[in-house]
């Protein structure tokens, strides 16, 4: 009869009220968990932006086109080393129900400027020379079956091509993957020229434009000095940092993280309660065990060190748990929202963060208990004080 | 001179607060008891009996005067010291058995055996003795809602002579059992003290009980005759 063994039967004693207690400590740390995995996605495709890269787009919205004749005109600011371009495509295959992430862009520029999707330079040289040729990331080549050479149709509901359909053909000429977590690649690419040359309307036009800049310090005024270039001109532009760029677009879903993270800490601070609560009552109901336990030589400290560890047996079994089921919806969210939010994944800390929790929720949930048990009278807790 | 007992309480006091008042039990209390002695201690209740029982098992401290066992003057240890040396030296029954119903006998005995540097095998070892003693080898690994009353009882002897204390200290331990039953946990104390030498002091409102004792004190009695704290006991075997 060791200790672990006394701990392990006092805890499962009561087994419907330490599975209610482990099941809200697994669901807080199932959220916990699942709100980490979102806030790696968050955090990553912002701070992974390029320092270097700026965005332009048009000053009104993002969805009208800015002429692609800007990229020569950019170039010429001072402070720009490189101008690339790029348009939304959008495109399903077969129905509208299999939506995929489609742009058109620079095709000599472009990749130059993007070095987190890892493409050899007989790749890239090949797609290049290949003006219908698509660029495929691995997720969703896997996902339809494609393979270099594959002739693949494409169709979108926004673009009709000057056939007057809205199904465009492509050749795949390379797979690409991602040099990081959080480079989406279920997406794929094509030549903007192609783009200009086959559709019906808005021509030699594009969504955004990418400047890139000779140091990070220059951000700031090389977009005022784009802006500004285009104050007059029919299409004025708006450009930021391709950082600042990235934060409105997950705007939305940092919106969601803060309130699923206020949410977290709401649950977690309810759970401290129910966890203390649970705990005040095993110290009542163990009254007169404690105090035999106490006659027979086991002293405060060593029942309240009994106590916490069951309180972090409770705290650590729910981690786990929460945790793991916590892992496999986060698998399933990264499928999900790896068009809009890739990325998603266990931030390495998580585990220390965890740890930490478990040992702090322990730790508090045991206060209120221990000091009732370092408190408690052995003779008029065994009832026989006369 | 003056004989050397095992157990040596002088001039103890010992009151309680109920609201405002203060109650006291013990007045200038002296009480003395030698090594090997079977001591029931008989009374009505509330005066005192099970408080002149904590405080010689060092459960509770005494307002004033010395308690001393064996070579140990209790008086002066703090809580802690009090808890080493309980673990120990004391071994306590009480009228309710309080074991711990998710532990099987023979893991309720070999608690307070966790306290010390055996192996498991020999807290094992340890505990199996302790129940062939109280005749419950048998019934090892019943939990105690599968036992009855006596045989829990039986258990929570186990579980006090396990660490092989010297004192025995039994609070009304027959006050739930029937007569057969209580006879039978009687003879087992009364082996215990003799074939084993423990000093054992029993508190009980049984006069039948007291018979297995090897002296008895009246409380009662004791207090009033000997209000000039001289000991007087009454024999009674």
């Amino acid at each position: 009869m060791g200790t672990i063994n006394l701990i392990w039967r006092n805890s499962v004693r009561n087994k419907i009220r330490f599975a209610l207690t482990l099941l809200s400590v697994a669901i807080a740390f199932f959220l916990y968990t699942a709100y980490s995995g979102i806030n790696t996605a968050l955090t990553a495709s912002v701070t992974e932006a390029n320092q270097l890269r700026l965005n332009s787009s048009h000053k009104v919205s993002l969805t009208r086109g800015l002429p692609v004749s800007y990229k020569q005109k950019m170039r010429s600011i001072e402070g720009v080393t490189s101008v690339s371009y790029a348009s939304w495509f959008g495109g399903y295959v077969k129905d509208e129900t299999q939506q995929i992430s489609v742009f058109a862009v620079d095709h000599e520029s472009y990749f130059q400027m993007h070095p987190e999707y890892a493409l050899d330079a007989e790749q890239l040289t090949r797609w290049q020379k290949q003006q219908t040729g698509i660029l495929v990331g691995q997720k969703l080549a896997d996902n339809f079956g494609w393979k270099v050479g594959d002739k693949v149709p494409i169709s979108t509901s926004i673009w009709m091509n000057r056939d007057g359909h809205f199904t465009w053909f492509f050749t795949v000429s390379a797979i690409f993957q991602g040099n990081s977590p959080s480079v989406n690649d279920n997406q794929a690419f094509f030549h903007h020229q192609y783009f200009d040359e086959a559709r019906a309307f808005g021509r030699y036009e594009a969504n955004w434009f990418i400047p890139q800049i000779d140091k990070t310090a220059n951000a700031a005024k090389v977009s005022l000095d784009i802006d500004a270039f285009f104050e007059n001109a029919v299409e004025p532009t708006r450009t930021s940092t391709e950082q600042v760029f990235k934060k409105e677009q997950t705007q939305q879903f940092a919106d969601m993280a803060m309130i699923l993270r206020l949410a977290v800490i709401a649950v977690f601070f309810t759970l401290l309660l129910i966890v203390c609560n649970t705990m005040m009552q095993v110290i009542r109901e163990r009254r007169r065990e404690t105090a035999i336990m106490k006659t027979s030589g086991f002293s405060s400290s060593y029942l309240i060190i009994l106590l916490f560890l069951e309180s972090l047996l409770l705290f650590g079994s729910g981690a786990f748990l929460g945790g793991l089921v916590g892992f496999i919806a986060l698998d399933q969210l990264q499928y999900l929202f790896s068009d809009f939010l890739p990325g998603i994944s266990l931030s390495p800390n998580l585990f220390i963060e965890m740890a930490l929790m478990i040992a702090l929720g322990a730790i508090i949930s045991s206060v209120f208990p221990a000091i009732t048990l370092a408190a408690s009278s052995i003779t008029s807790d065994l009832g026989t004080q006369s | 001179m003056q004989k050397n007992h095992y157990i040596q309480l002088d001039g103890v006091n010992k009151s309680f607060s109920k609201g405002r008042e203060s109650v006291d039990i013990l007045k200038s209390f002296n009480l003395s008891i030698n090594q090997g002695e079977f001591v029931a201690i008989m009374g009505p209740s509330g005066l005192g009996k099970s408080t002149l029982l904590h405080l010689i098992g060092g459960l509770d401290e005494p307002c004033d005067g010395t308690i001393k066992i064996g070579d140990v003057t209790l008086s002066g240890l703090s809580e802690s010291e009090r808890t080493k040396w309980r673990a120990h030296h004391v071994g306590f029954v009480f009228q309710a058995h309080h074991l711990i119903p998710v532990l099987t006998a023979q893991k309720n005995v070999e608690l307070p055996l966790i306290l010390t540097k055996l192996s498991a095998k020999d807290r094992q070892k340890h505990g199996l003795a302790a129940l062939e003693l109280v005749d419950m080898k048998e019934r090892c690994k019943h939990y105690p809602s599968e036992l009855s009353g006596g045989q829990e009882q039986r258990v929570a002897i186990a579980r006090a002579i396990v660490s092989d204390p010297n004192l025995l200290l039994c609070d009304e331990p027959t006050g739930n059992l029937d007569r057969k039953t209580a006879d039978d946990i009687l003879r087992l104390l009364a082996e215990l003290n003799q074939q084993f030498n423990k000093t054992v002091i029993m508190v009980t409102h049984d006069p039948k009980a007291a018979e297995y004792a090897t002296r008895v004190i009246q409380l009662e009695q004791y207090l009033s005759q000997n209000s000039d704290n001289r000991m007087a006991d009454s024999g009674y075997n």
